[in-house]
């Protein structure tokens, strides 16, 4: 009996070894590409950010801090990053405010449209980014159909100026990520057992209470997920902020893609290093702090 | 049994073909002719203009003279971040690149194009002398001129009159041609082509009068359309295009010269078929070739044997006294301080 049970052991032990290998193995490729594909390119991004720009040699070889130092002592770059956090934040918040409720509905339905609704939700993001824009500035425009339809009932005189302000970027930046939030809150409220909220309901407890006490608390991981992808697509934006910011509206991604075109590739490089690396800050401490706050 | 997709068993021959076959149909692209003169790998940013290439280069010129053409499509800042990418490696990926004069001097000047050889172009007897520069070769230009809306505004006569404060916000400029803007507005103001600082006070007196700022050629058009602004300074060319699609706009050349944008070909210092890359530039001055060009972009030929008819003359809409009076750009000027002057634009100007 003895030795069966050891053999058994040692048979549990290297059928786990071979399941560990075979998982490496599985694993081994994929790991090499996001490894050679993501790390290496990033590797020499980081490299090019401690270069020097020069206007005859565009890019000269040295290791010096003066791009990072460039960026964070001009008041432009500073602000250019202020905006750029500010208007991802608002973003992000408005699209958990508009989105929660909306993936509530869509979670508890038990309606046979559902999956269509949850198809008109993706629907946005069957059509790429500049294309939604080109759509928001045929409503924007000073002819477009708000201020035409405005100006026809009377109600305004002069064209509002809504092109090109930061206003219609968070506009059309909500419009993007919403779907992406509805759909990972959905998810996560499926998942949370109906009863325990008529468990509170019939307890005393109001809706804002059970909301406060029950659904929030249980809905993190869903809440959390959506808005670090929603904080990071926008903080990534590119073609919304060009196409409906204009040209005096500056947000981090287009300030990379400027810099790249101005051939100053050492500067481009460290714009983008200080993106990615507030992107992962930000996104690293509202983690953290969400986790260690609704902790129970 | 009935045979499907999912329970087809090939023999080991049958694999062995397959993946012949799959070989054989990967490198068909990129195996020439047997009769072929060699390839031609061409980067351009696609689009009509492409179209264009392809009908009087290409398919006129160089695939008779048995040459094949491979197309390299990407917008100019890929391509041009593209080739100084490659800038470090013995060859390169692409013969002959479309830029303009200014990426040109940039691009030359950090060692990345090859100086042109004239005496291997066989027409470059007939090219204009003033569109032989040493790191490209151009193919066409047009200028920046007055453009206005005829309804609302009488013709302007120079730089000085279109950028006047009194316009307020029916001037509009256009953010990506910031080194045209600020150099017109120093000849404005009595300046040079060598030195913007003139022009810089009168730019932000207009920023203080209210000037639109739009960010690209397209959205200036819309801008005229809808009568939002009612002048500016845009490419002759353009007027004639925006002309020809509805828009109510008229170009007045300005009484300072008007500024010449030029486009046109370039060679990698590390172009792969470098003979190929030559016979791409004589083809591209070949009388049929630039004809074409200026019948449908508008641009003035830039070889002296391109006959123009005369009402197509009259449409480019430049006389010949002001083909001569055009200005050319400083290149090595903007080229040297093009970071400084986009942070100008961006902080003082903008901001």
């Amino acid at each position: 009996m003895a030795v069966a049970t050891t053999i058994t052991a040692s048979g549990t032990d290297e059928g786990r070894n071979v399941t560990r290998l075979s998982a490496s193995a599985l694993m081994g490729p994929a790991t090499a590409i996001v490894a050679l594909g993501l790390l290496i390119p990033i590797l020499i991004l980081f490299r090019y950010s401690l270069n020097q720009y020069s206007a005859r040699g565009l890019m000269i070889d040295a290791v010096t801090a003066e791009n990072y130092v460039k960026f964070f002592v001009d008041p432009y770059y500073r602000t250019v990053l202020y905006t750029t956090v500010r208007v991802a934040f608002i973003c992000t918040v408005a699209c958990l405010v508009l989105g929660f409720p909306l993936a509530y509905v869509l979670a508890r339905t038990r309606s046979r449209f559902k999956n269509l609704m949850i198809m008109l939700i993706v629907l946005p993001m069957f059509v790429n980014n500049a294309v939604r824009a080109a759509g928001w500035m045929t409503l924007f425009g000073s002819k477009g159909m708000i201020n035409t339809g405005l100006m026809s009932f009377g109600i305004i005189t002069q064209p509002i100026e809504m092109m090109y302000t930061e206003t219609a970027v968070i506009i059309g930046l909500v419009a993007i990520n919403l779907p992406v939030m509805v759909l990972t809150l959905q998810s996560v409220i499926e998942g949370i057992d109906h009863s325990l909220e008529e468990a509170a309901l019939s307890l005393g407890a109001g809706p804002w209470i059970m909301f406060r006490r029950v659904l929030w608390p249980m809905a993190l991981p869903g809440i959390l997920a959506g808005t670090i992808l929603t904080f990071i697509l926008a903080v990534n934006a590119y073609a919304t902020p060009v196409l409906l910011g204009g040209p005096k509206f500056m947000m981090m991604a287009p300030l990379v893609y400027e810099q790249f075109q101005l051939n100053n590739w050492p500067f481009g490089a460290a714009v983008a290093f200080v993106l990615m690396a507030t992107t992962l800050i930000l996104t690293a401490i509202t983690n953290f702090w969400m986790q260690r706050r609704y902790r129970r | 049994m009935e045979k499907t997709f999912l329970s087809f068993n090939p023999s080991r021959r049958q694999v062995l073909q397959g993946v012949a076959a799959a070989g054989i149909a990967a490198g068909l692209p990129f195996a020439a002719r047997a009769d072929s003169k060699g390839r031609i790998v061409v980067g351009t940013s696609g689009g009509d203009y492409q179209h264009l290439v392809d009908q009087f280069i290409v398919d006129g010129v160089l695939k008779p003279a048995g040459w094949d053409v491979v197309d390299a499509v990407a917008n100019d800042l890929d391509r041009r971040n593209k080739m100084i990418a490659e800038a470090r490696l013995p060859r390169g990926t692409t013969d002959v690149q479309g830029l303009s004069a200014l990426a040109w001097f940039q691009m030359g000047q950090a060692g990345v194009l090859a100086e042109i050889d004239y005496s291997r172009l066989k027409n470059a007897a007939n090219l204009l002398p003033s569109m032989k520069y040493p790191y490209g070769v151009g193919s066409g230009y047009t200028a920046a001129v007055g453009l206005y809306n005829p309804k609302l505004i009488e013709a302007p006569k120079s730089y000085k009159e279109i950028l006047d404060p009194k316009h307020g916000d029916k001037l509009g400029l256009i953010d990506i041609q910031y080194q045209y803007v600020m150099t017109a507005a120093s000849l404005a103001m009595g300046g040079t082509v060598h030195d913007v600082e003139p022009g810089k006070a009168l730019l932000l007196e207009l920023r203080k009068a209210g000037v639109r700022i739009y960010p690209t050629n397209e959205a200036f058009a819309q801008g005229l359309k809808t009568e939002e602004c009612s002048l500016g300074i845009m490419w002759k060319a353009r007027a004639v295009q925006w002309k020809d699609a509805g828009i109510n706009v008229a170009g007045a050349v300005p009484s300072e010269g008007a500024l010449k944008f030029v486009l046109g070909w370039s060679v990698p210092k590390n172009a792969p078929n470098a003979d190929g890359a030559y016979a791409f530039l004589d083809a591209m001055l070949e009388k049929p070739a630039q004809e074409g060009f200026a019948t449908k972009l508008g641009y003035p030929p830039t070889v002296t044997n391109a006959e123009i008819a005369p009402e197509l003359n009259e449409r480019m809409g430049f006389s010949k006294e002001q083909l001569a009076a055009l200005v050319d750009l400083d290149y090595a000027y903007l080229s040297e301080n093009d970071i400084a002057l986009r942070d100008w634009w961006n902080k003082s100007f903008k901001g």
